[in-house]
């Protein structure tokens, strides 16, 4: 079944690229709406003139130095492609693993991890005070280099992510298409934060960084903020009457949360112990974790675990956890502790220098965070405005065949049948 | 391997000792175990080491000869085949003339060393480094007694030649396995035949991953435009096209392959500093390693360095 089989000619829509663009819906929506709209317009433009005033003065408009190598850029790019796991995830479990449950979400999912990829790619270029040597990347790869990998990962996977959003609200390809994808961006997504996690893991020189458990905690930090993130974005959807979902569907997904939650404190607990358990600790790392601990640091790094536990701890109740409250809560908390791992990650290779000097903690200047909010503005731009005018909204016919494959697990094989004979 | 060649000579009508003897077929299946382990060892070492260059795999006598003075081999032949080109363009990068024979090195005395900082500040003006950018390539640490713990040293000390206290002068490398021309993303940066680690600015895109590599926090940004005075600017080395890259020591290429030695050898009041070509087996730097327990930094992180420590 395709979209085109679906659509009815409705005034203000236009076809193009075999998708209806809804301009109409525009027209109609609230002042409320355009308020929004223009704040994050604003923030937009000062964002833009604020990454004019690194390209005209240079460097020094930054508030990262000689021994704070990078900053904001940095901990923002982690967030971002983490929380574009997200939806992946989502969107694989839905074609790959048949959780038709997850079936609403796939279309809104995709366009979240796209939107995330886009920014977070935009972060690193808006660093690079002469930006136009990029170029460089693509005439002189250096193969050695782990930025060549995950930048090119970022790259593909956000075209990639257009691409499935494209065939999802088409419909051209059908189911066996979108698997197909899926077979493909599952592993361009694990590769993405595999190199993620190895721009700071492949380091000898930062001795915190220099651990292989880093790329099994990006990945569940990753999939665990993506989806908290993701049940957000579906509460505010139904909310504004953009989306409808089950409960039921929010209960998986808070289920899910749940588990991964979970598997990312523990890694991190593994961690922690390795570094200060007597027969492992090694001066320098010790030192180093405890500027995290106990030293100026702290403020970082706690709330990663404090608003973590109890994030797990609303969600891990049976009774409470179908409450919308209880999710939104712990949900919010996890991707504001990811967002605090992430920061406390990036300082973590600069705390205490190479050649052992202490350094004071990096706060981002002015200049770098209006680029940052400016960003995160043009991302939140782009998402609001494709919420309206996108058919995000997953035919009803695809409700109900999933309901139909729910019922029956023989029909649901038959339904990946097509996909699994590839 | 002169003496490899001689020991696999046999004499002539000597005759294997029983149980020796090689038939073809057991030839043919020494020489395909042999090819398979090389293969299997290559590949993954080929897709993990990309720097390693054919005179690395190559083993040379110096490998299994003890290292002593007044032995038969040279103890620095494996030092001197490791410390080949890494991404090398095949020019030199464009502030220098090329690359000679010569392997360098510098050989630095901790007990004559007293902190007095002269061979920063000779660093400073020669190579250009903006007097406002906050950084030097020379980093003298101030160190406890009876231990290198980086970690309790002190590097903005006031008080120079302190009796209790050592110092410790800290620059590039110039690593055999350099990490930072490992990790540029864009190959601005590589290793010179002679063994020297360059930038070129034109290039550099300021990504400051090269920065993150080095275990010896050698690299530095210019995070402003370098200023230098007028009149202190030395023609030589780039200055302008420096701003928003990263900068580092050159073992003063300028001057090194022009027949002088470093601005911070000749500056070095105690004659702490070496320079020298380890080819030249009357070198400084050749005869301190022969015949001097010598040491390097963070020797551990295998990245060979360039610079050795005595005293």
């Amino acid at each position: 079944m395709t979209m085109t089989e679906l659509s009815t000619p409705q005034p203000g829509i236009k076809r193009f690229i075999k998708v209806d663009w809804n301009i109409g819906a525009l027209k109609t929506a609230g002042p409320r709406y355009w308020s929004f709209v223009w704040m994050l317009i604003i923030m937009t433009t000062l964002g833009v003139l604020a990454w004019v005033v690194v390209l005209t003065t240079g460097g020094n408009a930054m508030g990262q130095r000689d021994n704070f190598t990078w900053g904001m850029w940095f901990a923002d790019y982690m967030f971002y492609v983490g929380l574009a796991a997200g939806g992946l995830v989502v969107y694989a479990s839905v074609h790959l693993f048949g959780a038709e449950q997850f079936r609403p979400l796939s279309r809104l999912a995709v366009l979240m991890a796209g939107v995330l990829t886009m920014i977070a790619l935009l972060g690193d270029l808006t660093d690079l005070v002469r930006v136009w040597r990029i170029f460089w990347f693509v005439v002189t790869p250096n193969i050695s280099a782990i930025f060549v990998y995950t930048g090119s990962a970022a790259g593909f996977y956000m075209v990639l992510c257009f691409v499935d959003l494209w065939i999802l609200v088409t419909g051209v390809g059908g189911e066996k298409l979108a698997f197909r994808m899926t077979l493909i961006a599952l592993p361009v997504a694990i590769y993405l934060h595999t190199t993620t996690a190895f721009v700071l893991a492949l380091n000898k020189s930062r001795e915190l960084w220099n651990s292989a458990v880093l790329v099994p905690i990006f990945l569940t930090s990753a999939v665990a903020s993506g989806v908290a993130l993701l049940l957000i974005c579906a509460y505010i959807l139904q909310h504004y009457h953009v989306l409808e979902f089950k409960k039921s569907m929010f209960r998986s997904l808070a289920t899910l949360l749940a588990t991964v939650i979970i598997m990312d404190l523990f890694l991190l607990v593994v961690e922690i112990a390795t570094v200060y358990w007597p027969t492992a600790a090694k001066a320098g790392h010790t030192l180093r974790f405890s500027e995290f601990l106990t030293g100026p640091y702290a403020v970082q790094f706690l709330p990663v675990l404090i608003l973590g536990v109890i994030a797990f701890s609303l969600l891990a109740g049976r009774k409470t956890r179908h409450m919308p409250a209880v999710q939104i809560t712990a949900s919010a908390l996890y991707v504001v502790a990811i967002f605090f791992k992430r920061y406390t990650l990036m300082s973590m290779g600069f705390a205490i220098g190479p050649l052992g000097q202490t350094q004071t903690p990096y706060i981002p200047s002015l200049v770098e965070a209006l680029i940052a909010i400016g960003l995160l503005s043009m991302g939140m731009l782009f998402f609001t405005i494709a919420t309206k005018i996108l058919p995000l909204r997953v035919p009803l016919e695809e409700h109900e065949e999933a309901d139909a494959s729910e019922r029956a697990d023989t029909q649901n094989e038959r339904v990946l049948e097509p996909g699994v004979a590839l | 391997m002169s003496q490899d060649k001689t020991r696999d000579e046999r004499p002539e009508g000597a005759t294997a000792p029983e149980g020796t003897t090689f038939s073809r077929r057991h030839f043919l299946t020494s020489i395909g175990i042999a090819a398979g382990v090389v293969a299997a060892g290559v590949v993954p070492a080929a897709l993990m080491a990309p720097s390693a260059s054919a005179e690395d795999a190559t083993p040379t006598t110096a490998a299994a000869a003890p290292s002593v003075p007044g032995g038969s081999t040279d103890p620095l032949a494996e030092i001197i085949a490791a410390d080949g080109p890494v991404n090398y363009p095949g020019h030199p990068v464009h502030y220098a003339k090329p690359a000679g024979k010569e392997k360098w090195a510098m050989v630095i005395d901790v007990k004559a060393c007293v902190g007095c900082r002269k061979c920063v500040y000779a660093c400073v003006e020669e190579n250009n480094i903006g007097r406002t950018s906050g950084f030097t390539y020379i980093q003298v640490l101030e160190m406890e007694p009876g231990k290198i713990d980086l970690e309790s040293a002190v590097l903005d000390y006031d008080e120079a030649g302190r009796p209790d206290k050592w110092y410790f002068p800290v620059q590039c490398m110039h690593c055999a396995h350099p990490p930072c021309v490992y990790g540029c993303p864009v190959q601005a940066t590589w290793k010179e035949p002679d063994g020297i680690v360059v930038i070129d600015y034109n290039k550099c895109i300021g990504c400051r991953n090269c920065m993150i590599t080095c275990p010896y926090g050698a690299r530095h940004f210019n995070w402003v435009r370098p200023e230098v005075p007028a009149a202190e600017i030395n023609p030589k080395v780039p200055l302008g096209e420096k701003a928003w890259t990263a900068e580092k020591c050159t073992f003063c290429v300028q001057r090194t392959r022009n027949g002088q030695t470093t601005a911070c050898v000749e500056a070095c009041p105690t004659g702490a500093r070496k320079f020298g070509d380890l080819n030249d087996p009357n070198s400084d730097v050749a005869i301190l390693l022969k015949t001097r327990r010598v040491w390097r930094l963070k020797e551990e992180y295998s990245t060979e360095p360039m610079i050795w420590y005595v005293g």
